[in-house]
This record gives C-alpha cells, sequence and structure tokens, in this order.
C-alpha cells in the first residue's frame, strides 16, 4: 500500500491513541507509568481538535479550555466524534515540554521544549552555538522517545486479546461525560 | 524556523538508503553540488538548494558548520517569483483593450487571448521579487532519522525530492502507522494489518 493510502486508512490509529492517552492520562490523575522509565507526567490542557468522518461529510469541533472546561470535548466523543489534535503538558526527569500533538500524521506542533540553564550562551562561539544545538536535538528527540514508548503501550493493548477489557474501560469513561 | 530558537514545530521521517563509508566527505560534497542559488539578479523562476541553520545567505557554511556531533543541520531554501491571479488578469484585460483599440478590432480570438495570456504573465513573473521561504531540518546519521521542521506538506514532498537528488535516499515519513510496524514485533504487526477502527462510546 502506498503512503497516500496508507495515510488515509490508517487514519484512525493515531487518533485512536491520542483518545486512550486521554483516558490513560485521566485514570491515575494525569500519570502514566511508562516501562522502564517510570511516571511520567501527561496532562491534556487547553485545547482539543475532534473530528467526525471522512472527506466531504468530515466535520470538525473545537475545543478551547482550562482542562476542567474540558466537558465539551468529552461531549464530543460521546457522538462518536476522534481526537485529533489535543495540546499536552508532558513531564518526565525534571524536563517539561508543552506540545500539541496532530493524530493522524503524529505531527509535533508548537513545541516548547523545557527550560535548560543553557540558553544564555554566546551564540557566536562555534563551541557554544554547537554544544546549544545538540542540547535542543536532545530535547526534541526526548519528546519523541517518550510519545513513542506511550504509543508502544497502546499498541501492545490494541492488537492483544485484552484489547476488549481496556475498551469497554474507556467507553464507560466516555459515557460518564454523558451522565455528568 | 524553530529549529535553533523558540518554539518548533516538527515532523520525524526515516532515511532508507546506504550511505558510502567516508560519510562526511560524501555529505560535504551532496550540500556543496546542490547548495542554494541566488536569483535576485537573474530572472529565473524559482530556486531550491541548501543554506545554514542560522543564516539563509550562508551556502558555503563559513559562519556555521552543518555537522553537530552526529547530526547533520541544514536548511531548505526555497526562493519564488509569484504574481497574484487577480494582478494577471488585470493587465491581461489591460492588454486586451489596447490591441482591440489599436487593431481596431471588436473582440479577441480565442487563440490570441491565450497568447497574451501567457506573454503577461511571463512578463510580470519577470518583474516580481523572488519570495524566500526556508525550512530547517536535523538528521541523524546514527540512527537514520531526520526531523523536518515544518509541518507544510508541500515543503514536505519539496524535501523528499531534493534529500533523493542531494544523498540519492528516501525519506519515509513517520506516520503513526508505519512507527507502529517498527514498535511491535512481526505477530503483532501482522494482527495490526487486520484491525479495523473502534467505536469508543
Amino acid at each position: 500500500m502506498d503512503l497516500v493510502d496508507l495515510i488515509a486508512e490508517k487514519r484512525f490509529l493515531g487518533q485512536e491513541f491520542l483518545t486512550w492517552l486521554w483516558w490513560k492520562s485521566e485514570e491515575r490523575g494525569g500519570v502514566v507509568a511508562l516501562p522502564g522509565e517510570g511516571d511520567v507526567v501527561v496532562v491534556f490542557e487547553k485545547h482539543m481538535l475532534l473530528e467526525y468522518g471522512e472527506g466531504d461529510s468530515n466535520e470538525s469541533l473545537v475545543c478551547r479550555g482550562l482542562q476542567t472546561e474540558l466537558q465539551e470535548a468529552r461531549t464530543g466523543l460521546v457522538m462518536g466524534k476522534k481526537l485529533e489534535q489535543a495540546r499536552i503538558k508532558l513531564a518526565f526527569n525534571d524536563y517539561e515540554w508543552n506540545f500539541t500533538m496532530a493524530a493522524a500524521l503524529m505531527e509535533f506542533r508548537n513545541v516548547k521544549l523545557p527550560k535548560t540553564g543553557g540558553e544564555s550562551g554566546n551564540e557566536n562561539d562555534p563551541e557554544e552555538r554547537e554544544g546549544m544545538v545538540l542540547e535542543r536535538i536532545y530535547l526534541f528527540e526526548e519528546l519523541i522517545r517518550m510519545v513513542l514508548g506511550l504509543f508502544r503501550i497502546f499498541l501492545h493493548l490494541r492488537v492483544s486479546p485484552e484489547w476488549r477489557d481496556e475498551l469497554l474501560k474507556v467507553r464507560e469513561w466516555v459515557n460518564r461525560a454523558e451522565r455528568a | 524556523m524553530g529549529f535553533v530558537k523558540g518554539t518548533a514545530s516538527y515532523v520525524r521521517f526515516a532515511v532508507e538508503g546506504e550511505l558510502p563509508d567516508n560519510i562526511w566527505d560524501f555529505i560535504a560534497d551532496r550540500i556543496t553540488s546542490f547548495a542554494f542559488r541566488d536569483i535576485d539578479e537573474t530572472y529565473e523562476e524559482d530556486s531550491l538548494g541548501w543554506v545554514s541553520v542560522t543564516n539563509m545567505f550562508d551556502t558555503d557554511f563559513k559562519y556555521a558548520s552543518y555537522a553537530a556531533g552526529n547530526f547533520v543541520t541544514l536548511a531548505m531554501r526555497f526562493d519564488e517569483r509569484k504574481v497574484s491571479a487577480s494582478i494577471v488578469k488585470k493587465f491581461v484585460q489591460k492588454e486586451e483593450e489596447r490591441i482591440k483599440k489599436e487593431k481596431q478590432i471588436p473582440k479577441i480570438s480565442r487563440s490570441m487571448r491565450v497568447e497574451i495570456k501567457e506573454r503577461i504573465q511571463n512578463e510580470l513573473i519577470r518583474k516580481a521579487l523572488p519570495m524566500p521561504s526556508v525550512f530547517d531540518l536535523c538528521w541523524n546519521l546514527e540512527n537514520s532519522t531526520l526531523l523536518f521542521f515544518s509541518t507544510n506538506q508541500k515543503a514536505q514532498s519539496m524535501l523528499e525530492d531534493l534529500f533523493k537528488e542531494s544523498f540519492g535516499l528516501t525519506l519515509v515519513q513517520q506516520i503513526p502507522y508505519i512507527c507502529a510496524e517498527h514498535l511491535l514485533g512481526e505477530d503483532e504487526v501482522d494482527r495490526l494489518a487486520r484491525i479495523t477502527p473502534d467505536v469508543f462510546v
């Protein structure tokens, strides 16, 4: 299958991951355990975009607000919409990233890197400049590593028989939004 | 932007293909061959090539090397002369009116209309100033991945072509399904191929 068909046909995979991650982060009050790494703080905040349908019949719903006001987005899930974009705070090992994940293509948008001590260096010094660049690359790649770690947990479940039970729990969480 | 400073948007690609043993010599040679060429003083319609991530006028990397540890950091620069459709329309109509008056004819033939449009469009493009766009990238030589700092699909497609032409290597965008194939075992990949969307309510 070529890339264009793969993108269209498997678009749901990234969106299901993002929706599952939202539930997973709320299950333990904003913390997800990453095997071999420890606890990672994952908080969904401020901005979400949900999608429904494909092609011409595609509808989208944008929700903005603080964490507690994401009720509308939860209601969107009840309507069968899928989470396509979300603003996420991810913290691990004293580092904190803020970024928007666009799920279908796994794009990292408006990534705000953790604050480090290395930002006041002299940019004109080639060695210091290289050090600053390497530090930024490390932080960009570390964010990807964390997200792929979370994606791996989802994938193992998604293709296993345990997914049925996991799905029931996610559905219960989604439906709680309707009753709330 | 965003690679060197501030907030950034990026996507990940896998770099597929073999590099020769003398990696850095090869890369240096290919970057020089495909460095950006300025078209400000010419009439060329567009130009695409590599520049430094810190300075878009630095095409021979005098001020900052593209090498940082095991990474190649580059910017793809694309300059293009563009004229908006409404400007073309205006000048085509103006020219048609001038010709009608000069030749004292009530209507312009279809073939002449095509010829006028083509000529006016070319004249306007030659007069337009090249508009620059710059997109950063960071190529990890150790694990053959690349971060591209733009989510613009046209820019991504230009990058795939320029990268292939420059280094003879293919970029494959790491969409979730392709990432998944790398993260799962063989049996799991077979099962993944068979899953269909689930309803979450």
